[in-house]
């Protein structure tokens, strides 16, 4: 029979009720009112009944003893007992009284009550969920805010269990008692809505994505998808995570906000970039480790990203695993960031002004000895190489110099300032902006700062209802002056700060002293009084007295103007086709002017003619982009397919560059071009840059089920000019499969998983950063020979034998991942990746007898990073308190797999000026570009350590060491210290990247803490050039060896250093690179409605803002923060400075 | 945008990067190419590797040590001193990669001169083809002296056969040379001598005879060798057909200011005018041997600093003391500073006595720009007149040939020094060789050649059986099938 009777059921179909087959009880009543009973279910099981109890006799009693029974099967027996009726919604359970009384005993059968389970497909018609069986009925529509029908919306009347859930197109059915209720629309990931019939009997209701994301539409490249159906490993950076935040750049945006990627600056120069990795270092060859920037749909390549204004950006998507990337191809294997910039909506117009002042200084001094500490140490070193004291008394040079105040800015200036407008109707919307950015250095501000202008316009129309027309367009000027060579041995402000003597003088105003040589005799740098500045006795090499080497660089500076831009035609003739054409380009222009006048800073640094530089250079890149896609849905099967061509050309670029030499000035200011000077001291040169040229199709399908199976196909083919002609195009496949495991109907209901979704993928990308040309047979010249008298003759050969095999550096990704949204506010992703990277472009070593004179490349080498990421995420509204907290970590592991048959490791590595032995080395095994050098095993105390040092034959291993001096580990056992005992000491990759945000807002008052932090890496500390034997010491050196006992960790101080205490890279200057730093604290008061209003404003807010305010370390540079080219050691980069600001935000 | 599909789109503009399929179309194209065949004979070193040329072969030798600043300073020159020689350690790659490139790039113009090329004259292609021959069979020739066992290619090398080459025997080796050389003197485009102050340096008929009598030398076929020595030399003390006669001043010979003089045969060529900084070797065009063989931290006249190479030997000092070469032989730096005119830092072995005939001197003072060193604008006389009448000498009487002219060869030779007439004897061959070649890289070939070796060199180390060959470099046995020389 059809059973009406026992309508129960097991759970909902979005999986999230009760589980009433798993959830047990105990009920032991005798003749008690059912209502009792109903009572004694709620407590236990923590579900709710509702009736309407002028129908339903609550009062009626029952006996029941049932011990550890499934609520199901007691629902049932209720259910055979009282000619009761049961829906379930969720936890709630809505009860009637059975019109016709069971008949027969087939009506608890679980064939019978399974037969009347919601089946998923058909919510709909199950839809009217009611124990008021006579009332109105509202139907509607529930969309998210883009418009997209959701699917499986609780819609609850206010109070009551009483509901029912929307259907694939997101309508809903719900019979009501009266036509003046409240409805509750809840869903996860979306922020819970009430509405008010007011009568109304239609509602349609457009909810908003909540914090959980999983309704966030994120950028996939070439379109967006749902992040709770995205079944890649994405990263999300939104313009509300970036909000008045001090971001200079767009490599700041990211730095601790997503997970996977490692970021570090370059330097704390104004303008200066940071080397951003995704998942690891890619591969051996530089430019092959950049992420690729695509910007609105232009691929700008890598690294040229600087001319975006961080405040024009809408969104920042990390496309990091392989399935993600794949859609990219060849040139996604280091993985691709996307970034969007904002677009006007329709409405309003909106004016907002952002704007922030501050000032800066440096967070941190180093402690250097001053002038008396110093000479003592000086003359303590002579005696130990048995010379006579330097000084003789060094008391009489007081504290001396210091070097560091002289160049330091304590109140280096930094503002931003940014009006947009933007707005539109439904047939246009426009997004403006107007931008300014200036940063002083608080190093050496005269030469060192930066300024950048933008302007952007982004705008679209609406040709006609099926036909939409738009725009994007950013333009940049960029003043940089960046002269103060930072990371660098070979001198510069900062680097002479610390090694310069604290014994010579900021400026000699001794009028005997400034007369004689060689002041009087040279073209020294003087103050604004005519002081010359002094010049060290004592310290040489390209050390020199950093306030006359900033006089040398006045005026230099770096400009360029960027034009980055789209424009696009998007036409949707039938619903679900779209046909979108788009080109794209990236024009730049940049240059230098460079004047070099007469100095003389030391006997080693001087100039003896002026030079007037200037370098102009551009180029004009562009990209062809045309797609189409389809999206169907089917019942719950749900189609979207891409196909699409495109077509790239960058490095078409120029450039010349002239110099005029032996100008009759001595400034930047009075150079010009335009003096007359014989053609012998103009020197010039140009270039003309290869083309690079990619050709693509690429294909894509997605595909879901119910918003519960998840499939992404990627494949895409890549032809690019710089692969081999036998390899001239590469396919890139990638698959990737999703399940919402929460939205199964055996899911467990529990309240403290609201959402669990399981993916994993596997791809292939490349890479093809090749160099130019490496698959041809080149002929090079320079192979000259001389024929009769002084005379030589040009000869060419061919270079290499040719690779036309040479392709493109494959890497391959197996990703999984897990995201949940947990107990309603918490969400959580988690990635598990192995990425391996094969053919890594390498020179190919042919036999000699071959001949060749050039290099031939192929692809060689392989590498692999293994991660885990991990993104948390929390917000809460309570009372007027609303609290954001996300945080994230990632550990990596980067290791060179192979390097080439019987290859252990590249030649070369990083070296210190101080050593013949690489401080690096790139070898099988290891991390890229691991420290490598000799084992300190402490200090030799006295002679007998020395002697008790033996070898197995019974021979001291280091017989020329004196107390004092290192005792080196002898690892290879051979009785000797050779280059044999040099092993791998630490590397600069940190195991792990973390980062959080805390967000709390308190009715006006809001508070942002971010940090960000590494920690599994070393530095090399190499801020005192050991080959300057009588450059300044770091005060920690004061526990230098000097007797016995003195230290087992500081060797003693010689000039001669015959044990290379100083020479050999060794673990004595190698330190823990961790840290953790408050990025930014901030503190905002948003000004009362009423008050603003007067004054024409919607929206006013001002802060204090601070950044780097802490860093925590115990490294003992200026700042552990080492990127760059030389990744991991430092030569006294140019710190981040610590900055106070005061900002303010105005929406009208 | 259909363009933008098509295979062309990829096809960049090469930017006037010059590629071999469109190279070598002109004359002037030709001539580049055949000029980088000569460049690998100017290198003392090899492309990747270190300074090593012929004070190698003299450190080897009883004339001259090792020296430089220490044991390990220059081990080029003391790995081949002591004999401490390995596949790792040691000269060989230098040589090795040195001949080697030139061969191939040898080959290379060789089938490109099988083409035509517009605009390049017949004559001119067939001495441009000699040229190339000639300068095949010199690079073979060093290679098979030094190591025996060679690969022989007579052809560009196609890239799939890299890994599949084997050695050749030394006979077949011998026999291409034989072949080449004779080639290169039956081309009626050769000329026999060139204008000293354009071309000098370039291959002539007389320099192929020279070299090939010296290679049927090597090869013990005395009758070929002294007839072929015979045309280079013509009468003894006279006017060979090819212009060859001895200078009347000894010292004349290496001065820089009378390069490709009428004794000069085989001239390997330099130029101070190139301004080269140090780095590869491939791109120096001055003379390295010169920085190499000078004193250390000299201040003084007549030279400049140097490096303290090749010290000469107590052997070779007491040999050649009394004779009138040792003036322009031995820079006696000792008794400058012993006469408190000069300074300097004695290096490892030093004896206070070097290598004078390519020292760096002050009156051969580089006046063009770029530093001193390396542009040193010595030419290297590898085959002179003496050289080829001792040889012929030496050929003549191992052959049984004429004893006569033997000896008014040898005379010639010792009488352009002043010295008294003596016997064609072998010994006396020998040693006047030593004395009259002294330091030009000769000595340590002539004692292996001639079977010395083992009772001259053994008391200083040499072993026999292994090191008058010099091992196989290294890093040729990856992935290759090359096979090591006995005993390394």
């Amino acid at each position: 029979m059809i059973v009406f009777s026992s309508v129960l059921t097991a759970k909902d179909s979005t999986g999230q009720g009760l589980d009433t087959k798993n959830t047990f009880l105990t009920i032991q009543v005798d003749s008690k009112p059912l209502q009792e009973v109903f009572s004694e279910i709620e407590h236990q099981s923590k579900c709710k009944f509702v009736y309407d109890a002028n129908s339903l006799n609550v009062t009626a009693p029952i006996t029941m003893h049932v011990k550890k029974e499934s609520l199901y099967n007691i629902l049932i027996q209720l259910s055979e007992k009282m000619n009761l009726d049961f829906k379930q919604i969720g936890n709630y359970f809505s009860v009637r009284t059975v019109e016709k009384p069971h008949e027969g005993s087939s009506v608890g059968t679980s064939a019978a009550i399974k037969k009347v389970f919601f089946p998923d497909t058909k919510v709909s018609s199950y839809g009217l969920i009611s124990n008021l069986y006579n009332n109105i009925i509202v139907r509607g529509k529930v969309t998210d805010d883009k418009g997209s029908p959701l699917l499986g919306v609780t819609v609850q009347l206010k109070g009551s269990g009483l509901g029912t859930m929307t259907d694939a197109n997101g309508d809903f059915e719900i019979t009501l008692a009266s036509g003046n209720a409240t409805l509750v629309f809840s869903y996860v990931g979306f922020e819970i809505k009430e509405v008010k019939l007011n009568g109304r009997t239609t509602i349609n209701v457009s909810l908003t994505a909540s914090v959980s994301g999983l309704n966030e539409v994120v950028v996939v490249g070439y379109g967006t998808q749902k992040k709770s159906v995205v079944t890649g490993a994405i990263s999300s950076v939104k313009a509300s995570d970036l909000e008045n935040q001090q971001i200079g750049n767009l490599s700041q945006a990211l730095q601790g906000r997503a997970s996977g990627l490692t970021i570090a600056s370059s330097s704390g120069a104004p303008g200066a970039a940071a080397t951003v990795t995704i998942r690891g270092t890619t591969s051996l060859n530089d430019g092959a480790n950049d992420p690729l920037y695509v910007v609105d749909g232009v691929v700008v390549g890598s690294g040229g990203i600087d001319y975006l204004n961080p405040n024009d950006i809408e969104s920042i998507e990390v496309l990091k695993d392989a399935a993600s990337a794949a859609i990219y191809g060849a040139r996604s294997s280091a993985g691709v960031i996307l970034v969007t910039t904002k677009k006007g909506k329709a409405g309003d117009v909106r004016v907002n002004y952002n704007g922030y002042y501050g000032t800066q200084a440096p967070a941190k001094k180093l402690k250097l000895l001053n002038a008396t500490q110093y000479a003592t140490l000086m003359n303590e070193q002579a005696a130990n190489d048995g010379k006579p004291a330097v000084f003789a008394n060094p008391e009489s040079f007081g504290k001396g110099t210091d070097w560091q105040d002289l160049i330091f800015n304590n109140d280096a200036q930094i503002q931003n300032h940014e009006v947009s407008i933007s707005g539109g109707s439904e047939k246009a919307t426009f997004y403006t902006s107007f931008g300014y950015f200036g940063q002083d250095g608080i190093v050496a501000p005269s030469i060192s700062n930066y300024k950048r202008y933008n302007v952007r316009l982004n705008s679209s129309y609406k040709i006609a209802k099926w036909l939409t027309f738009g725009q994007t367009a950013g333009y940049s000027h960029i003043n940089n002056k960046g002269n103060v060579a930072g990371n660098t041995d070979f001198g510069g402000p900062l680097s002479s700060a610390i090694m310069m003597d604290p014994i010579t003088k900021k400026i000699i105003t001794d009028p005997t002293e400034a007369n004689a040589v060689p002041y009087s005799t040279q073209p020294v740098e003087r103050d604004g009084n005519g002081n010359p500045y002094g010049i060290s006795n004592y310290v040489v090499q390209q050390v020199t007295n950093p306030l006359a080497y900033i006089q040398t660089e006045q005026g230099n500076y770096n400009w360029s103007d960027d034009i980055v831009g789209n424009v696009f035609l998007e036409a949707e003739p039938v619903k679900g086709l779209k046909l979108r054409s788009t080109v794209g380009t990236t024009l730049s222009y940049w240059g230098s002017e460079n004047f070099t006048p007469l100095y003389y800073l030391n006997s080693n640094q001087f100039s003896t003619q002026t030079s007037f530089a200037r370098s102009r250079q551009k180029s004009a890149n562009w990209n062809i982009e045309n797609t189409v896609s389809f999206n169907r849905l089917i019942n719950q099967h749900n189609f979207t397919i891409l196909l699409g061509q495109g077509a790239y050309l960058d490095n078409n670029s120029s450039g010349i560059n002239v110099t005029y030499f032996n100008l009759p000035v001595n400034t930047f200011k009075e150079a010009s071009m335009n003096y007359s000077i014989s053609a012998a001291d103009i020197s010039a040169g140009g270039y003309e840059g290869i083309h690079h040229t990619v050709s693509s199709l690429f294909g894509r399908l997605t595909y879901d089920y119910g918003g519960k199976y998840l499939f992404t196909g990627i494949i895409r083919r890549d032809g690019s000019s710089r692969f081999g002609s036998n390899n001239k195009f590469g396919y890139f496949p990638s698959a990737s499969v999703g399940w919402v495991a929460s939205r199964e109907d055996f899911f467990p209901a529990k309240e403290n998983i609201n959402f669990l979704k399981i993916r994993g993928s596997y791809g292939i990308t490349g890479s093809d950063v090749l160099g130019n040309f490496r698959y041809l047979s080149t002929v090079g010249g320079g192979r000259n020979y001389t024929f009769g008298d002084n005379l030589y003759d040009i000869g060419y050969s061919p270079d290499a034998p040719s690779n036309p095999d040479l392709r493109w550096e494959q890497t391959s990704q197996l990703n999984f991942g897990i995201d949940m949204v947990l107990f309603t506010n918490w969400n959580l992703t988690f990635d598990w990746y192995n990425k391996k990277t094969s053919g890594i472009l390498q020179t190919i070593q042919f036999p000699a007898y071959v001949g060749a004179t050039g290099s031939s490349y192929g692809n060689v080498a392989d590498m692999e990073n293994k991660g885990l990421e991990l993104e948390l995420g929390y917000q809460k509204t309570i009372g007027a308190v609303k609290i954001n907290v996300k945080g994230n970590i990632s550990h990596l592991r980067n290791e060179v797999t192979y390097l080439g048959d019987g290859k252990e490791f590249l030649d070369g590595g990083a070296k210190l000026q101080s050593s013949t032995y690489p401080l690096t080395r790139t070898a099988v095994g290891y991390a890229i570009g691991s420290f490598y050098g000799f084992k300190t095993e402490g200090v030799f105390q006295n002679q007998g350590e020395i002697d008790a040092y033996v070898g197995k034959d019974g021979k001291p291993i280091q017989p020329t060491a004196v107390p004092g001096d290192f005792k080196w580990a002898d690892l290879d056992g051979d009785g000797q210290i050779t280059e044999a005992d040099r092993t791998f000491i630490g590397d600069p990759i940190p195991d792990w990247s973390y980062g959080f945000s805390f967000n709390v807002s308190w009715k006006s008052f809001d508070l942002l803490v971010f940090g960000q932090g590494i920690s599994g890496n070393q530095i090399f500390q190499g801020l005192r050039r050991m080959d300057i034997p009588t450059a300044n010491w770091q005060t920690d050196f004061l526990n230098r060896w000097h007797g016995e006992g003195t230290s087992n960790t500081y060797p003693r101080l010689t000039i001669t250093d015959k044990n290379k205490n100083m020479a050999n890279p060794s673990d004595f200057r190698l330190q823990n690179g961790d840290y953790f730093r408050i990025k930014t604290l901030q503190i905002g008061y948003s000004l009362p409605a009423n008050i603003i209003n007067k004054a024409g404003l919607k929206t006013a807010r001002i802060y204090l803002s601070s950044n780097n305010l802490l860093t925590a370390t115990k490294y003992t540079g200026f700042d552990p923060e080492i990127g760059g080219s030389s990744y991991g050691i430092d030569r006294a980069i140019y710190p981040q400075s610590r900055s106070y600001l005061v900002g303010l935000n105005l929406g009208f | 945008m259909i363009a933008a599909c098509s295979k062309s789109f990829l096809d960049v503009d090469l930017k006037a990067t010059q590629v071999e399929d469109n190279y070598y179309k002109n004359p002037d194209q030709a001539f580049a190419g055949l000029v980088a065949a000569y460049d690998p004979l100017g290198w003392e070193g090899g492309i990747s590797s270190g300074y090593s040329n012929f004070p190698c072969l003299e450190a080897a030798s009883d004339d001259c040590f090792g020296g430089g600043g220490s044991a390990s300073d220059v081990p080029y020159l003391n790995t081949m001193d002591s004999y401490n020689i390995d596949a790792a350690n040691g000269p060989q790659l230098d040589f090795w990669q040195k001949n080697f490139t030139g061969i191939s790039r040898v080959n290379t113009v060789l089938s490109v001169f099988e083409k035509d090329i517009p605009g390049l004259d017949d004559a001119v292609k067939k001495r441009y083809i000699a040229e190339a021959k000639f300068l095949r069979a010199h690079y073979y020739f060093d290679l098979v002296r030094l190591f025996a066992n060679v690969p022989l290619f007579t052809e560009p090398l196609p890239k799939e056969e890299i890994y599949n080459v084997t050695q050749a025997s030394p006979e077949e080796v011998y026999a291409q040379i034989e072949k080449d050389l004779k080639d290169v003197i039956a081309e009626p485009n050769l000329p026999d001598k060139v204008p000293a102050a354009t071309e000098g340096g370039r291959v002539t008929k007389g320099a192929a005879q020279a070299l090939l009598g010296k290679v049927y030398l090597y090869e013990k076929k005395w009758n070929d060798a002294a007839a072929q020595f015979a045309d280079v030399n013509g009468a003894p003390g006279g006017t060979s057909k090819y212009g060859y006669h001895l200078l009347n001043n000894f010292s004349d010979i290496f001065r820089v200011d009378n390069k490709f003089n009428s004794e000069s045969i085989i001239e390997i060529t330099h130029t101070s005018i190139a301004a080269s900084g140090w780095g590869n070797v491939s791109n120096m065009e001055g003379m390295i041997a010169s920085q190499m063989v000078g004193p250390r931290s000299y201040n003084g006249p007549i030279y400049y600093s140097g490096w303290g190479g090749c010290p000469i030997t107590p052997s070779l000092f007491n040999a050649i003391h009394n004779d009138p070469r040792y003036a322009t032989t031995v820079a006696d730096i000792d008794s400058l500073v012993n006469l408190h005119l000069a300074s300097y830092k004695p290096g490892y072995q030093n004896t206070g006595h070097f290598a004078k005939k390519f020292a760096p001197q002050q009156s051969f003072k580089n006046t063009n720009a770029g530093p001193a060193p390396p542009n040193y604008p010595q030419n290297y006389i590898e085959m002179r007149l003496a050289d080829t009448y001792l040889m012929e000498a030496e050929a003549l009487v191992q052959g049984g040939g004429d004893l006569i002219r033997a000896a008014a060869l040898l005379n010639a030779v010792r009488a352009r020094v002043g010295l008294d007439p003596e016997e064609a004897t072998l010994e006396n061959i020998y040693n006047e060789r030593r004395l009259e070649l002294a330091t030009e890289g000769h000595r340590w070939y002539d004692l292996i050649r001639t079977g010395r070796a083992a009772a001259i060199l053994g008391p200083l180390g040499f072993t026999t059986g292994k090191n008058e060959l010099l091992p196989i470099p290294l890093p040729e046995f990856t992935n290759t099938r090359m096979v090591q020389n006995p005993g390394y």
